[in-house]
């Protein structure tokens, strides 16, 4: 059934011209092509000051070992322009060399093969050099289509004077994190007797509905069940995770402002005093030391019956009309060398995916200790959850569980038409 | 003249001087919108026939695409968000091209009279129309914001609660529509203000002559004498109603619910977010088709009333 | 005696109308008036839940930042030449084209002209990706031109140069034609300097569209230094945390030459827009 794409209509020449630049560039031949010829590349990225000035430094010790190549850096304002502008290009098959790409929207690349796999250009045995979660990110029918750049995950932002006000103590360790009722009764502390207008907010705006997942797999649930062939949302656990954030609304411990598709920044909230929590990602750090007056501290999230926090974090993948795809290759494997990794994580407060990195205490510029929380939270990101968010059709399941999770937030939908609405529609979407 | 196309070949053999001339003359119109042609069918028609033809495939934009027939229509008639955001959009238009249009008149007859500083004031409502749309949502979103926002500021400092704008299904709309408004009233009321300088100042002398009343010389001389005017503006507001795309994607998303879905916030989010091309492409055709329809009936109307064109 | 009542009666009811209009626009300014007072107020005070309407201090640091950080005078050089240039293409085009449909009869006028009239009513992201096909094809990515040819052509800018040349008078293109000038230059010297207010009309808001595009030059421009300042704004605006202060800053700035050139061409705008016969 499958027939010609809409675009090699129009694009004929242009493919056969990359094809005939591919067919030059054979594996044999591109380590002497490499040394002499003068290669551009462009890498397409989002991202805060600090993260530019990370990806430049990189590219900068990348163009000093080889002086014939030139990376070129494209900045797009968010994340969701720059697929917008990648998925355009890849059509009209001017898609920039390399771009970033979160673990969530990976799948979808790789199915359509959009992205190349980079398996023929890595040595035997270079993926023991990462935590399996993350390369089983990257990877597509077992084969890697990116490499993992970084991971970031959620921990909880405690105001410090306002948590002493109602004489709590944070946890110091992941064993003793909150429970969920714990968690409840402190939120409702806060708006009680510290009087803040709202005890929390959860950073899952602009559409990031997926973050509403390490709940649902704190309270022993999951999406998909075990081989991601069936939805399994209307089980108790799945409704009970619904109607518990849900009530996070009903009772006014959150800010109605805060739910899926607002396009609130409940950083500038906590900034504000306007909640006493904040569950946030690690990347926050360089704008609460810029922008808040009173004192912080981060802890770690709340658990039920098992702990779980949210799967953040980039690749970085080739795309298929890049013609210098080993170049492109070498470039992507300096850019995750234990060296580079180390620099651009404590450049832009991001967790590393090397397992010696992960596993040592990273010079962070900024609280190294908050840092800490966040290393070790990461170790609770569940396997199941990488694995679901990773399928090639994530992108469309976001969006169903967004439009159904804002109806219970914002809405009044109840719990268990919620949890039915998201299985039928998410159902269709997994035999694909 | 048109003979002449027809002629054309037949006298290849005996072209006669006026025959050229003739020939020439026949060309000069079609020369003379050649290049505007040349343009929209290259930027504007090809791209549209090919969205056209993407609409009968699933096309996911970075994969292969799959021919699928009238499937994308079917799918379109049946999907209720589809008629939810078209009865958003409904909803917006009606409330945004009304209020913009009446306001406009309103300022339009206000500033037409002698005032003092009139040139002004006619620069201050029209300023809004010259910021940058980008900058018109990120500002507008910042003002509404529950939170920290002015509006709300204002609103305590005045002794009223806050009011959560962008955040429920009842006040994020109106947000929207006032942002609008606030956005689409300047040209409104130059275009007004335009079409009210150009009536003869002669009518009103002979209505207070008859003993007509400021309303009832609005009435019978200005409302009439300003429908191409309205007609105009009518088009042009609701076409951009129709669009509207910036402004609402940075304010509130679609959100709460689906409350502020429109069919443009619909047809983004299927070609770049779910990669739904084929799918986004059908839903962008029958939009099309809707508001071309919309167009001519209110060409018919308004040319049955006052001849427009 | 009743015409001294009626004037003290017209002059109150002036001064209620001057009133109102004076309220209405400070309300429209105020949220230009905020994107200043946000611009330099102290980074402190930006996201105070209770925001002051007139900050308590001053500072001018986030006009420095942007000057600093930003290529701010490449992305405005930018955002001038296309704006420029477009302005010159489409104008011509336009009265060409619009006068074309006002004053010749020729087969396929109707058809052509509701098909134009039909353009301005595509919304853009539906053919935004065809569209991308077809520059990328013409080699034109990454260029001004790339921006600046797609939307050349102006379909409400050619409906209101019709509007405009119908009423020039048959009569006097006929006295041309007997004179023997050919048709082009009919148009040169005849109808472009009758056409003075059309054409004030077209190139502010010609102008103001090209200077505040957005939705397609993200498409086409994807390097920095070919940037334009509403995509200069939308970087500055980035993924997570915004630098209000900045952010506003640089849409004052933006806004600065669009507002010279209103005042500038406001009268002959008016002046222009009522000239198309929409009386």
């Amino acid at each position: 059934m499958q027939t010609k794409t809409p675009t090699s209509l129009l694009k004929r020449r242009t493919i056969i011209t990359t094809a005939l630049g591919g067919a030059a560039m054979t594996a044999s031949t591109w380590r002497s092509a490499r040394a002499q010829t003068p290669v551009t590349l462009s890498l397409a990225v989002w991202g805060a000051q600090a993260e530019e000035d990370a990806f430049n430094a990189a590219i900068r010790r990348y163009q000093q070992l080889h002086p014939n190549v030139t990376i070129k850096l494209e900045v797009s304002g968010n994340s969701s322009q720059l697929y917008q502008m990648v998925d355009t290009r890849l059509a009209g098959r001017q898609a920039p060399d390399l771009f970033r790409v979160q673990y969530q929207q990976l799948g979808r690349y790789a199915a359509a093969r959009a992205v190349v796999d980079v398996s023929k250009y890595l040595d035997a045995g270079y993926d023991k050099g990462f935590l399996p979660a993350f390369w089983q990110a990257v990877s597509f029918k077992g084969k890697p289509h990116a490499l993992p750049h970084h991971t970031d995950t959620f921990a909880v932002y405690t105001n410090r004077e306002l948590m002493a006000k109602i004489g709590v103590q944070a946890p110091t360790s992941l064993e003793q994190s909150w429970s969920w009722a714990e968690f409840i009764r402190i939120s409702r502390a806060l708006k009680d007797k510290a009087a803040v207008p709202y005890g929390f907010a959860m950073s899952w705006q602009n559409g990031a509905a997926y973050r509403w997942l390490p709940f649902l797999y704190q309270h022993g649930g999951q999406l998909l069940n075990a081989d991601s062939t069936a939805t399994q949302l209307s089980k108790r656990e799945g409704v009970e995770t619904i109607a518990w954030t849900q009530s996070w609304f009903k009772e006014g411990l959150v800010p109605p402002s805060s739910s899926i598709k607002s396009s609130e920044q409940p950083q500038n909230l906590f900034a504000n005093g306007t909640i006493g929590m904040l569950i946030g990602g690690d990347w926050q750090i360089p704008f609460l030391s810029k922008n808040m007056k009173a004192e912080w501290d981060v802890t770690y999230m709340p658990r039920d019956v098992g702990m779980a926090s949210d799967l953040g974090g980039n690749a970085l993948a080739i795309s298929r009309d890049c013609k210098n795809p080993d170049v492109a290759a070498d470039f992507l494997k300096f850019m995750v060398d234990e060296a580079n990794m180390e620099d651009f994580v404590t450049a832009a407060q991001f967790l590393p995916v090397r397992s010696t990195l992960a596993a040592r205490e990273l010079p962070y510029k900024l609280r190294p200790e908050a840092m800490g929380v966040f290393v070790r939270q990461a170790a609770t990101i569940p396997v199941h959850m990488v694995t679901t968010e990773t399928l090639p059709n994530f992108a469309k399941i976001n969006a169903r569980l967004t439009d159904e999770l804002d109806l219970a937030f914002t809405s009044g939908q109840d719990a268990t038409t919620t949890a039915r609405n998201i299985d039928s529609q998410v159902q269709p979407l997994l035999a694909a | 003249m048109p003979r002449d196309a027809h002629m054309l070949n037949d006298v290849a053999g005996r072209k006669s001087r006026h025959v050229w001339a003739a020939r020439r003359r026949f060309l000069v119109p079609y020369v003379f919108i050649s290049p505007n042609l040349a343009l929209f069918t290259a930027f504007s028609f090809a791209p549209l026939l090919y969205a056209v033809y993407i609409s009968f495939h699933d096309w996911s934009l970075i994969g292969d695409s799959e021919y699928l027939g009238l499937g994308n229509y079917v799918r379109l008639f049946k999907d209720k968000l589809f008629w939810q955001a078209l009865a958003n959009t409904g909803v917006y238009a009606a409330i945004t091209v009304s209020a913009s249009m009446a306001f406009g008149l309103l300022l339009a007859v206000g500033l037409n009279r002698r005032l003092p500083g009139r040139t002004v004031l006619r620069s201050l409502y029209f300023l809004p129309v010259v910021v940058a749309a980008v900058a018109t949502g990120t500002m507008a979103a910042w003002m509404f914001n529950d939170n920290y926002g002015v509006v709300n500021a204002i609103l305590v400092r005045l002794g009223m609660g806050r009011i959560a704008w962008l955040s429920t299904p009842q006040w994020a709309l109106p947000s929207l529509a006032i942002a609008t408004v606030w956005v689409r009233l300047g040209f409104n009321m130059i275009v007004y203000l335009a079409a009210l300088q150009s009536i003869p100042s002669l009518y009103y002398e002979a209505a207070k002559i008859d003993g007509a009343n400021a309303f009832h010389q609005f009435r019978h001389i200005t409302l009439p004498l300003l429908m191409p005017a309205t007609f105009l503006l009518l088009v042009l507001n609701i076409i951009y109603s129709f669009q509207v795309f910036d402004l609402i994607y940075v304010m509130t998303g679609g959100g709460p619910g689906f409350s502020t879905t429109m069919v443009v916030q619909y047809i983004y989010q299927a070609a770049f977010v779910t990669s739904e091309m084929g799918y986004a492409s059908a839903m962008g055709i029958v939009l099309y088709v809707l508001i071309l329809a919309f167009t001519v009936v209110q060409w018919r109307a308004s040319r049955q009333s006052e001849s427009v064109l | 005696m009743r015409a001294l009542r009626r004037r003290i009666g017209t002059r109150t009811s002036d001064l209620l109308v001057w009133l109102a209009l004076t309220a209405g626009a400070l309300v429209m300014i105020f949220p230009i008036y905020w994107m200043f007072a946000t611009a330099i107020r102290p980074r402190t005070e930006i996201f105070a839940s209770l925001v002051a309407l007139v900050p308590h201090a001053i500072t001018w640091d986030n006009f420095a930042a942007i000057w600093q950080r930003t290529p701010l005078l490449d992305w405005a050089g930018n955002s001038m030449f296309i704006a420029v240039i477009g302005v010159v293409v489409t104008v011509f085009a336009n009265l060409l084209c619009g006068y074309t449909f006002a004053k010749f009869r020729f087969p396929g006028r109707d058809l052509l002209f509701f098909a134009i009239l039909g353009a301005l009513m595509i919304p853009i992201q539906v053919i935004i990706v065809p569209e991308f096909l077809i520059v990328a094809q013409l080699g034109l990515l990454n260029s001004p031109w790339g921006v600046i040819l797609p939307r050349a052509a102006e379909a409400f800018g050619i409906f209101m140069v019709r509007q405009f040349m119908v009423s020039i008078p048959d009569e006097l293109l006929e006295a041309a034609r007997l004179d023997g000038a050919g048709e082009f230059n009919i148009f040169l010297r005849v109808v472009l300097p009758l056409s003075r207010p059309i054409i004030a009309v077209l190139v502010i808001f010609t102008f103001m569209w090209r200077w505040n595009d957005f939705a397609w030059p993200l498409v086409v421009l994807t390097d920095h230094a070919q940037y334009t300042l509403p995509l200069g704004l939308n970087l500055l605006r980035g993924e997570n945390n915004p630098e209000w202060g900045q952010v506003m800053a640089l849409a004052l700035l933006a806004l600065l030459p669009m507002l010279a050139i209103f005042l500038a061409f406001q009268r002959h705008l008016v002046q222009g827009i009522a000239s198309t016969g929409l009386k």
